[in-house]
């Protein structure tokens, strides 16, 4: 009941928008700013600063909302935006510099010296350079499912793939950090 | 080793890294965002344009700078020249006719005397005419005392040659002639004897 009273709210939102009451996206950007920015965050490698991409989503939710018609969540909606921005924002940083070898080495050369909260610290470096260095098609899913906390149905219909193969390609991704992580895992089971 | 290790695994990492820092979003900053970017695409063509068009303007001004405009004096000094020229392009023109007139003449001269020099020259053929005549009736008068002696007819006949062509020199022939025809009279009274005559240049 709580989440289609949200739903119904949002659409409010979006009918107050489109008769041109600003206060309205105000109201959705105060809403969903801090897990756009989490999101984007994620996807593009845990970098602090995502102001950037953060304003070209909400300058493209600006001027797409007048046309979205509702058939999903708008929380979805925007997630998807992030994406294709977080997409272009990569490909664009990957063309000016691409990922070292040092980069994707360090994955898998963990420091256990120092003291323990400096050993956590560079365990999650460890995990989120894992991550980061995953194939794209691979980072997003693992990031919507584990840490944006999707469904799988809700994925497929972000990222227009079916439930199954975003399963397979969940499956695929957890091996991959298997591989990497692997040492890591087993000492927490 | 399932996937809420790695999901856990996963959260506590990305809770290590911290917030993401970004401003606050409103819609009034976007659509001045909005405009700057529209100002951004239209400043480039429009300055481009203004650019095109003042180039386009300084450089009708300097092309008219370089060409003023045509003064009255200026305007009768060349009408002056016009004439001066078109008074020498007469002048011209007319000695160009003239020598073609002369050349046509002295042409058209030269083939009058050129068919007059294959006309014969009729006063030569009257006195060839003449002559021949006059040697005729002189043979004739010589036939008609010699052969057939008929002296009274041969006197006329030399007679009317001297008479009929008096400068020519069958005249004098006749003359002649009729000199010996009256010594031949008078000797015939005297003696009996005969001179022949025989025409010349014949």
């Amino acid at each position: 009941m709580a989440a289609m009273a949200k739903i119904s709210e949002e659409q409010a939102l979006v009918e107050r928008f489109r008769r041109g009451d600003d206060s309205a996206f105000d109201r959705i950007v105060e809403r969903h700013a801090a897990e756009i920015a989490a999101l984007a965050n994620r996807l593009l490698g845990w970098p602090g600063d995502v102001d950037d991409v953060v304003q070209d989503v909400f300058v493209s939710a600006f001027l797409g909302l007048k046309r979205f018609r509702g058939e999903c969540r708008l929380r979805t909606w925007l997630f998807t935006i992030t994406v294709n921005k977080c997409r272009s924002h990569r490909f664009r940083r990957r063309r000016l510099r691409p990922v070292t070898m040092e980069e994707a080495q360090a994955v898998e050369s963990p420091d256990r010296a120092g003291d323990q909260a400096a050993m956590d610290e560079e365990t999650f470096a460890r995990v989120r350079r894992a991550v980061h260095v995953l194939p794209q098609k691979y980072r997003e899913v693992v990031i919507l499912r584990y840490l944006q906390g999707l469904e799988v149905a809700e994925m497929g219909e972000l990222l227009n793939m079916t439930v199954n193969s975003v399963q397979v390609r969940l499956n695929r991704a957890r091996r991959r950090l298997r591989e990497q992580l692997g040492d890591l895992l087993e000492e927490k089971s | 080793m399932n996937e809420e290790q790695i999901k856990t695994l996963l959260q506590k990492a990305d809770a290590a890294a911290g917030k993401p820092v970004f401003r606050r979003v409103t819609a009034a900053e976007i659509r001045r965002r909005l405009r700057r970017r529209w100002l951004a695409r239209i400043s480039v063509p429009v300055s481009a344009a203004a650019v095109a068009l003042l180039a386009t303007t300084l450089s009708i001004i300097c092309m008219r700078a370089q060409k003023p405009e045509p003064q009255p004096q200026q305007i009768a000094s060349l009408e002056v020249q016009v004439r001066q020229l078109q008074a020498q392009t007469d002048a011209t023109l007319r000695l160009v006719r003239e020598v073609l007139e002369r050349d046509r003449q002295d042409r058209r001269l030269a083939a009058l005397e050129a068919e007059l020099a294959s006309i014969p020259d009729p006063m030569r053929e009257i006195d060839a005419q003449v002559d021949k005549t006059a040697f005729l009736r002189i043979y004739q008068a010589d036939r008609l005392y010699k052969e057939s002696n008929q002296t009274e007819s041969a006197v006329e006949a030399y007679k009317e040659v001297i008479q009929l062509f008096p400068k020519n020199r069958w005249a004098d022939v006749a003359r002649e002639r009729l000199s010996e025809i009256e010594h031949r009279q008078i000797n015939k009274s005297d003696t009996k004897g005969e001179t022949k005559c025989e025409p010349q240049n014949v």
